[in-house]
C-alpha cells in the first residue's frame, strides 16, 4: 500500500494541535493509530518524525512566548513518543527474528557437524571393513578374478576420498581444532588445486575468536570464493584477517573482472544469491559486508562483525 | 522467518479450560483496581488514561508509560476486533519488595484455536510488523494467555517497576 504523506501528515497536524489545546488522553491514543497505521501503510520512522517536524514548524510560529514554545515542543514530545510506540513493537520483532536467525544458522552448523562426523568416520570403518572382507574373498578366489576385485577396490578408494572432501567441506575439521586462519589455508589450497586460483592467506595471530565467528567468517569466505571462482575471471585472490579494537575484519580481494556493485541484486547474475546469503549470515552476527568493485577493476568484499564484550 | 521465538521463561501457554489463573498469582498484593467495559473505540481512550493513571503512582519513566498504554490499546484493540466486546481490568499490585501493574483484557469472543500460533509472526500486516499480541508481549515483562474456543480469550500482562 503507498502511504497517503498529505493526508496522514494533515491528520497528524491536526490531531497534534488538539492535543497541545486540550491534552487528552484521546488525542494520545489518535497519535498511536495514526502512527500504527503509517506503520502498515510502509512508513518509515524518518518520514513520521518529517511528519512531526513539519506539523511542529506550522505550530511554533503561531506561539506567543517562548515560554508556550518550550511547552508546545514538550507536549509534542509526548505526543511523538506516542505515534511512535507501534515503530518500536516492530523493533523489538526485528531483535528477536535477528536472535532466531542467529539460533538456526548454531542449529544447522550443528547438523552439518554431525553429518559430516557420520560421513567420515562411521561411513570410513563401514569401508574398512569391506576391504577386509575383499582380501579374505581374494585369497578363496582364482587369481583371474583377483583384477577385477582390483578394480573394486580402486572404487571404493575413489568413494572415500569423495567421503573425505564432503565431509570436509560439511564442516572442517580443522576449524574446530586449529581455528579460522589454518581453516582458510586449508580451503584456499583446495580451490587452488580445484581452479588454478593463487590464493593467499594472512591473518591471526593464533588467538581464537568465538565460535560463531569462526564458522560464520569460514562460510563467508567459502561462499566469497565460490564466487570468484564461478564469475570473476580472476587469477589471485588475496584473504586478510585482523582484528581491531572492537571489530573482526575479513577482506578477499580478487583480480578479476569486476562488476557493478548496483547491478548485484536486480541482473540475471545468480552471483546475487551468494552475496545475499553473505549478508544475511553477517547480519545475524551485527556484522556487514562492503562491496568495492567495478568492472575491469576486480572486486574487494570488507567484512566486518563486531566482537561482543 | 515465520516462527516468533518462544521465551519459555517469560510465557506460559494454556489452550485448557481452566480459567482460575495459577496460583503465585495469589502472592501478589492488590493495592488498586479498575475494570473499564470495551465496546467502543472511546472506552480504549478510558482504559489507557486509567492505566497510565495507575502506572504513573508506581514511577515509570515517560517511555514505559507509553508502552503500557500501547498494550493496553493492542489488547482493547483485539476485544473489539474479534469479540466486539469485553473488558480490560487494570491492577496495582505489591509481590513483596516491587510493585508493578497488572493488566487484564477478559473476552467472551470465539477464542483462540492455536494460541502459539497466535504469537507467531504470521503473515497478516500487523502481526508480520510485530504487532498485535506478539507485539504485547515485546512490550511488557510477563504475558500470559488463557483461551477456549466459544467461551473467550483472556490475556494478562505485567510490567514492574525497576
Amino acid at each position: 500500500m503507498k502511504p497517503n504523506l498529505d493526508e496522514l501528515g494533515g491528520l497528524y497536524s491536526a490531531t497534534l494541535e488538539e492535543y497541545l489545546l486540550r491534552g487528552t488522553e484521546a488525542a494520545l491514543h489518535r497519535s498511536y493509530e495514526l502512527g500504527r497505521r503509517a506503520l502498515t501503510e510502509g512508513l518509515g520512522v524518518l518520514e513520521m518524525i518529517a511528519l512531526h517536524q513539519q506539523a511542529m514548524g506550522k505550530i511554533l510560529l503561531e506561539m506567543a512566548t517562548p515560554e508556550k514554545s518550550v511547552e508546545a515542543v514538550q507536549k509534542g514530545g509526548e505526543f511523538l513518543a506516542e505515534g511512535m510506540s507501534s515503530f518500536e513493537m516492530t523493533h523489538r520483532a526485528f531483535g528477536e527474528a535477528n536472535a532466531a536467525l542467529r539460533r538456526v544458522n548454531e542449529a544447522l552448523e550443528q547438523e552439518a557437524k554431525r553429518i559430516a562426523h557420520t560421513l567420515h568416520d562411521e561411513a570410513g570403518q563401514l569401508l574398512a571393513a569391506v576391504h577386509m572382507t575383499l582380501n579374505e574373498v581374494a585369497c578363496e578366489l582364482p587369481s583371474e578374478g583377483s583384477g577385477r576385485l582390483q578394480g573394486v577396490r580402486e572404487l571404493l578408494d575413489q568413494i572415500e576420498e569423495q567421503l573425505r572432501h564432503l565431509s570436509h567441506e560439511l564442516r572442517p575439521t580443522i576449524l574446530d581444532d586449529l581455528g579460522l586462519v589454518p581453516a582458510l589455508e586449508f580451503l584456499a589450497e583446495g580451490v587452488s588445486r580445484r581452479t588454478g586460483l593463487r590464493i593467499t592467506v594472512e591473518g591471526g595471530n593464533g588467538n581464537r575468536l568465538p565460535g560463531v565467528i569462526e564458522t560464520a567468517l569460514y562460510r563467508v569466505v567459502q561462499e566469497a570464493l565460490n564466487n570468484v571462482s564461478k564469475h570473476a575471471r580472476a587469477t589471485r585472490v588475496q584473504i586478510r584477517v585482523w582484528r581491531t579494537d572492537k571489530l573482526i575484519r575479513c577482506s578477499v580481494s580478487d583480480d578479476g573482472r569486476g562488476f557493478e556493485p548496483a547491478s548485484m541484486l536486480s541482473g540475471p547474475d545468480r552471483r546475487g544469491l551468494g552475496l545475499l546469503g553473505i549478508c544475511e549470515r553477517l547480519s545475524a552476527l551485527g556484522g556487514a559486508v562492503e562491496i568495492d568493485s567495478a568492472p575491469g577493476r576486480g572486486t574487494a568484499l570488507q567484512i566486518q562483525i563486531p566482537m561482543e564484550d | 522467518m515465520r516462527r516468533a521465538p518462544v521465551d519459555a521463561e517469560r510465557q506460559q501457554l494454556h489452550s485448557t479450560t481452566s480459567l482460575g489463573l495459577a496460583s503465585a498469582r495469589n502472592r501478589e498484593r492488590v493495592l488498586e483496581e479498575t475494570c473499564i467495559p470495551i465496546q467502543s473505540d472511546g472506552d480504549i481512550v478510558g482504559a489507557r488514561q486509567n492505566g497510565r493513571g495507575l502506572a504513573v503512582q508506581l514511577g515509570f519513566s515517560p517511555s514505559d508509560l507509553t508502552l503500557i498504554a500501547t498494550a493496553i490499546s493492542e489488547l482493547a484493540r483485539n476485544i473489539l476486533l474479534y469479540a466486539k466486546r469485553g473488558k480490560i481490568i487494570l491492577k496495582l499490585v505489591e509481590q513483596g519488595e516491587t510493585r508493578g501493574i497488572i493488566v487484564t483484557a477478559h473476552d467472551k469472543g470465539p477464542g483462540i484455536p492455536d494460541i502459539s500460533r497466535a504469537l507467531e509472526a504470521g503473515f497478516s500486516t500487523s502481526r508480520s510488523l510485530g504487532l498485535g499480541l506478539p507485539g504485547v508481549r515485546r512490550l511488557m515483562d510477563e504475558f500470559e494467555i488463557v483461551s477456549d474456543v466459544g467461551l473467550g480469550t483472556i490475556v494478562t500482562v505485567k510490567k514492574w517497576a525497576k
